[in-house]
């Protein structure tokens, strides 16, 4: 009883955080389940991809109502992200999981670094590329943008698929960056569209984690539960927090993410 | 909020609700059937039959089941949307993720 209300305790933080700043929160479940709770690893990804589509879809019920998602654009990134997922499962074969989360880490660190030089958010760029705009109420005016890059943000989302299929998470940690760094998407919408991308590219692996038994409603009932509760609650931080916030918080979590990463390959064999 | 987002909207809405409720009842039964939580999800063929006995896993599995469907009602329905507009391209493009998850579903079973 007290795994299940741990477990409840971290999905909601987990949530809160994860649907804030546009990831799902796998990054967070999967090494905990694995580490803190010895849970198989396979199931602990099973239950994380649940976690993933449990704050995608609670916190875009709020993105979506007020505009701050750009579908098109996660449409489009998603059809290379969604892809790279599916393909995962062949890359699996191929390479060390351990060298990945590796990999993985070294990404984390340069994107914190990247994100601190930027100074809080990027400058909306007129590109006339998916244009689209949404209000921000901390800001407290109409935000409109267009996008840059948009073929190198395909060929890299690819990569954010494949990689986020093999070690279980939604890939919002790669979106965000590819999006706001690379794509000059401003930051809140960023998050958004992350958060709805998140949730497509969780789903692929979801059936087929099923369907092979690898998901335990002792883990991912109560994790899914935490997660919608504190998704319902995220999204409005997202929205009335300063867009510099969020990126000082995204950095500090990304960096909590790269040691996890980090601890996780040293203690778990994939 | 033009009027498909607003239907994809309650749809999520009600999909979110009707999985809390099916993973409410699976844990209520739990309880009164003792055991605590089952390890294990109920595969889907045998699931009509473990529901109609009230089988704790049964609902439990069936909730998870309405959640992981949320995503592809979500991008069903932004095809949808894109097609009452007129957006072709984005019709495509859609239309190309909703068969990538569709595939990943079939690649489940077998």
């Amino acid at each position: 009883m007290a795994v299940v209300i741990a477990i409840l305790a971290v999905a909601l933080i987990a949530g809160l955080f994860g649907s804030m700043l546009g990831v799902g929160g796998g990054v967070i479940m999967v090494p905990m389940l694995s580490l803190a709770f010895g849970v198989p690893i396979k199931t602990a990804i099973a239950t994380s991809i649940v976690c993933v589509i449990a704050t995608s879809s609670m916190a875009q019920t709020t993105f979506v109502s007020r505009g701050m998602t750009n579908i098109r654009l996660g449409m489009l990134l998603e059809v290379a992200t969604s892809i790279g997922a599916v393909a995962g499962g062949v890359t699996a074969v191929l390479v060390d999981g351990r060298v990945l989360q590796y990999a993985f880490a070294v990404v984390l660190v340069y994107v914190v670094w990247q994100m601190n030089r930027g100074g809080g958010d990027v400058a909306p760029a007129e590109t006339g590329v998916l244009e689209a705009s949404y209000y921000d109420p901390a800001a407290r005016r109409e935000v409109r943008y267009g996008v840059r890059r948009t073929r190198l943000g395909f060929i890299l989302s690819f990569g954010a698929g494949n990689v986020s299929g093999l070690l279980g998470v939604g890939g919002g940690a790669f979106k965000v960056p590819i999006m706001n760094l690379l794509m000059a998407v401003p930051l809140k919408a960023t998050i958004a569209t992350s958060n709805l991308m998140i949730g497509v590219t969780a789903a692929t692996g979801a059936a087929i984690f099923y369907g092979r038994g690898y998901m335990d409603p002792y883990w991912a009932v109560p994790a899914a539960l935490g997660i919608l509760a504190g998704a319902r609650i995220g999204p409005r931080l997202a929205m009335y927090l300063p867009a510099r916030v969020l990126s000082i918080i995204f950095q500090v979590v990304l960096a909590g993410f790269a040691v996890m990463m980090v601890v996780q390959a040293t203690g778990v064999r994939l | 909020m033009d009027p498909v987002e607003r239907m994809i909207h309650v749809v999520l809405l009600a999909g979110i609700a009707v999985s809390v409720a099916l993973m409410a009842a699976g844990l209520a039964l739990g309880l009164l059937k003792g055991g605590g939580i089952p390890r294990g999800v109920v595969p889907l063929a045998e699931l009509p039959r473990a529901a109609w006995g009230l089988s704790p896993a049964a609902f439990l599995s069936l909730g998870l089941i309405v959640l992981i469907a949320t995503p592809f009602v979500r991008v069903a329905g932004s095809l949808i949307a894109f097609a009452r507009e007129g957006d072709r391209r984005y019709v495509v493009l859609t239309g190309v993720v909703l068969a990538v998850m569709c595939v990943s579903v079939l690649l489940g079973r077998i």
